[in-house]
């Protein structure tokens, strides 16, 4: 966190800094990895490559000194996941998380959509235990926001419940599925092999499916009231687009 | 009991848990793990008490043991073959201490994981992040507070449908789903007013001047400066023994461990030393009590 005193007078040196972390310090702590901790501690490194890809986000957000209103939108859509998560604590797997985490890229941009995911994967740890596993769900949650916040401003997500859906069912089986199973095999082997790799995917399917499953059934049914509440409260108070 | 390494300074308290999980990831020389495993386990005892002798044998143990059975299942390096399965592949007996040291690795961090979330509670967190991410820490907070503030809004407004027949609990299940629904709804709708109001308060009372104070004043006195410095001492003393090798291991192709020196033992008291600070801290304020209260 040595980057924290860099205040936002230009992008250049952000978008300076972000590159750097990624071309230079990530490949440095695979090299270490293999070189001097002998290849066998996958998890730990894979846990500093997790953090470093949120850095960006945060130091992004912390330079453009973010207005009051925008952050308590920010923290009331991350609560509202946390509390999800916290109301269906009964059913595994089956979580409003993702679904809200996508609402949130869609309707306030991708950067906000990355924020409430990570945020919100952070904070409902702090009810459900942290653990190895929090900057795993952080990165997953995050990222999907992220990517929903994208495909919007591309064009290629629309804000119709037959898109959004078939988004969210394919988010969360395939980019959070595909991301959180890699890091459990971290955790649960320590000694990667394409071979456990693939057992963990099988035997994670269902769950994974059930998440999916219930992306689906949630955006299904709130995407669009939550959607509109979210475009009704930008057009009243005037909070700029992102 | 009270555990008086709460009451140091939340840096002392952070770095201290960040060097401990650190520490436990990174080496795998036998001497290193148990050290860990056992300082993680007479913490966590001292903090949670009888909770935490369950937690541990209900669900360490049974984890350890399932962990150590599969890492030889999937992995047939080694050289030492114990004998074949049915489809052919080896078991060796590299394999299985490998597993068992990887499982031990995990439910160390695990019950550190679970003494960070006795002693790191998030008003410390939030002072340490406070200074480096202002607006991140902020939101935190406010999540935090936002959750029990939300579930407890739920039950007015279930309530308040209640008296009109549209409670979760009222009507057939089509009925209840829409009500439930409906609920959420106006939940959030009053979240997000709700919180546009918060954000105006806010910027009225200066939200964004300089010169921010914190709900919880930490001091960094004397006390937190030795605890300091002393573990600036310890943690020197692991790394140069770190670095000249004395936490080296091999387990594939063959088991090869550094060999057990004069130095190397001295590493090995400076890492116990360090993974026991708060456990001695807590002896130690302990004796000064029975003493002060033994003299009256």
């Amino acid at each position: 966190m040595s980057t924290k005193q860099v205040t936002g007078r230009r992008l250049s040196r952000r978008t300076l800094l972000a590159g750097l972390l990624i071309f230079v310090v990530i490949p440095a702590t695979i090299l270490l990895g293999i070189f001097v901790l002998d290849d066998r501690k996958y998890y730990f490194i894979s846990l500093l490559i997790v953090l470093y890809t949120m850095i960006p986000f945060a130091m992004v957000f912390e330079n453009r000194k973010p207005q009051a209103r925008e952050l308590i939108v920010i923290a009331v859509l991350a609560a509202i996941a946390v509390a999800g998560r916290a109301a269906f604590f009964m059913l595994p797997q089956f979580k409003p998380v993702v679904a809200i985490v996508i609402i949130a890229g869609v309707s306030l941009g991708a950067e906000a959509g990355f924020l409430v995911g990570a945020v919100a994967g952070f904070v409902s740890n702090f009810f459900f235990g942290q653990g190895p596993w929090t900057p795993w769900q952080m990165f997953c949650f995050g990222i999907i926001g992220f990517l929903a916040g994208i495909f919007f401003k591309k064009g290629l997500l629309k804000k119709t419940k037959l898109s959004l859906c078939i988004f969210g069912g394919l988010a969360t089986l395939l980019v959070y599925g595909g991301i959180i199973n890699i890091g459990s095999l971290m955790m649960f082997t320590s000694e990667f092999s394409w071979s456990a790799l693939m057992t963990t995917y099988v035997s994670a399917f269902w769950f994974d499916m059930v998440h999916a499953i219930s992306t689906v059934v949630f955006l299904f049914f709130i995407a669009n009231p939550m959607i509109e509440k979210l475009d009704r409260i930008k057009t009243k108070y005037g909070l700029i687009e992102p | 009991m009270r555990d008086s390494f709460s009451t140091f300074h939340p840096f002392v308290n952070f770095l201290y848990f960040v060097v401990v999980l650190l520490f436990s990831m990174v080496f795998m020389h036998p001497i290193f793990q148990v050290i860990a495993l056992i300082s993680a386990v007479v913490y966590s005892f001292m903090l949670k008490g009888k909770k935490a002798v369950r937690f541990n044998l209900l669900y360490m143990v049974p984890f350890l043991l399932f962990m150590a059975i599969m890492n030889p299942v999937f992995n047939h390096q080694g050289v030492t073959i114990l004998f074949y399965l049915n489809n052919g592949n080896p078991i060796t007996k590299e394999s299985i201490l490998y597993g068992v040291a990887a499982a031990c690795m995990f439910v160390t961090v695990i019950i550190w994981f679970s003494c960070y979330n006795v002693v790191m509670t998030s008003d410390k967190f939030i002072y340490i992040f406070g200074k480096i991410l202002p607006a991140l820490s902020l939101i935190f907070s406010m999540v935090l507070r936002f959750v029990p503030r939300y579930l407890a809004q739920i039950k007015v407004i279930s309530n308040a449908q209640k008296c009109i027949g549209r409670d979760v609990t009222q009507g057939n299940l089509l009925a209840r789903a829409r009500n439930g629904i409906t609920i959420l709804s106006i939940m959030t709708t009053w979240a997000l007013e709700n919180a546009i109001e918060t954000a105006d308060s806010m910027k009225s009372r200066g939200y964004g001047l300089p010169g921010r104070t914190s709900f919880s004043i930490f001091r960094l006195d004397a006390r937190d400066k030795v605890a300091l410095l002393i573990m600036t001492g310890l943690i020197a003393m692991v790394a140069i023994g770190a670095a000249m090798g004395e936490n080296t291991m091999r387990y594939y192709p063959s088991i090869k461990a550094s060999a057990i020196t004069p130095f190397s033992i001295l590493v090995y008291i400076a890492y116990f030393a360090l993974c026991m600070i708060p456990v001695l801290i807590n002896m130690v304020e302990a004796m000064k009590w029975k003493s002060i209260e033994s003299k009256n």
